[in-house]
């Protein structure tokens, strides 16, 4: 069965961005604007993976991996976080808490996917839609 | 037990400059003094420069600086700021890995009156921080350009960026990535600090002048007829 990706981020931007990193793919990409909507999906569609910013308004990214862990459904999704935030002490806390991997923007697709793919099975998307790149 | 040197190599982080590092340390010991400080500035010929910037806001070349010496500049901008200036370095870094990484362009840093200022319409972005410290970066760039950039970032065609929106919320995440970036070398250095959402919006005019208290450091970059400018400002340093 395909891949559940949940991007969840408040940039348009980069959910466009990750979209795209995964459109070769055979998978789904889901998105949310903040951890509140992400967590919201989570529970709804029970995603494979999530890439979670941390800077969002509403519930920001570290909030919604802390209640992501608490939850006794959703603690094993894997997260990997995306952020432009690098700083020891976040990067220390957030790992803490239960992120399996951190990718620090700015970013490029393969290293995203490179990220992925250590974690889902990511495997070719066949038909036109992969031919055309879209 | 987690390590940090052993999760910064997995997660492939980059530590703060040694520079950096050692002005937070010597600026932390209750007993610095100016002397001390002059001499790990004086030994960085670009901060020293940079700083003798910040110091003489009038002079429109090195040559008219009436405040000449880095113990002079401490004196008038405060100690913490040069620790900011030194920040400018991971500040110029951080554009520069930015527009390579995720624009596909080099720009590279050049002096900022080489960057005309925008009298006309153009794009301004701002982002705030605060905490140990607080100031803010700006950000700007013409609308030809930052649609330009959009397109680059999206990889899309620049005729089919039709939503000012799309190339607002672009511009606003370079912003955001180089201040997230700038904001983790501000806390790594002890100055631990949040940063606000984005704002981006067309300016018609020239943006109000700039806070006469605290520092002010203009930025420019220029690459493959693409020219930015970004501003680094300070508020006044809480001692």
């Amino acid at each position: 069965m395909a891949a559940k990706i949940l991007s969840v981020d408040d940039s348009k931007t980069i959910r466009m961005l990750v979209a795209k990193a995964f459109r070769a793919f055979d998978c789904t990409v889901l998105e949310a604007g903040n951890g509140e909507e992400g967590l919201a999906v989570a529970e709804r569609e029970r995603p494979d993976l999530i890439i979670l910013d941390v800077t969002m308004p509403v519930m920001d990214g570290v909030t919604m991996l802390t209640k992501l862990k608490e939850h006794p459904e959703l603690k094993r999704i894997p997260v990997i976080m995306l952020t432009a935030e690098s700083g020891r002490d976040n990067v220390m806390h957030i790992a803490r808490l239960g992120a399996r991997d951190y990718l620090v923007k700015p970013f490029k697709e393969d290293q995203l996917i490179g990220k992925a793919s250590r974690i889902v099975n990511l495997p070719a998307r066949r038909g036109p839609a992969a031919a055309a790149g879209t | 037990m987690l390590d940090y040197k052993e999760l910064a190599a997995r997660y492939g982080l980059e530590p703060i400059p040694d520079s950096v590092t050692r002005l937070t340390q010597l600026l932390a010991r209750q007993d610095a003094d100016l002397e001390a400080i002059a001499r790990v500035v004086s030994a960085d010929p670009e901060l020293t420069v940079r700083l003798l910037r910040v110091a003489n806001p009038r002079a429109t070349s090195d040559e008219e600086f009436t405040i000449e010496t880095v113990e002079q500049a401490l004196l008038r901008t405060g100690v913490g700021c040069v620790l900011l200036l030194a920040m400018g370095v991971p500040l110029t870094t951080a554009i520069v890995k930015t527009f390579r990484t995720m624009v596909g362009l080099e720009v590279r840093s050049v002096h900022p009156a080489s960057v005309p200022p925008f009298k006309s319409e153009h794009l301004y972005g701002r982002i705030r921080f605060s905490g140990k410290a607080t100031g803010q970066i700006e950000l700007r760039m013409t609308v030809p350009v930052a649609r330009r950039v959009a397109a680059a970032v999206l990889q899309s065609p620049e005729d089919h960026l039709q939503d000012p929106a799309t190339i607002t919320d672009t511009v606003g995440e370079l912003l955001s990535i180089v201040t997230g970036n700038f904001k983790s070398n501000l806390c790594d250095a002890g100055l631990n600090c949040c940063i606000e959402p984005p704002q981006v919006h067309l300016l018609a005019q020239p943006a109000s002048s700039p806070p006469a208290a605290g520092g002010v450091e203009r930025l420019a970059f220029r690459g493959n007829g693409v020219e930015v400018a970004v501003t680094m400002i300070v508020d006044p340093w809480a001692e």
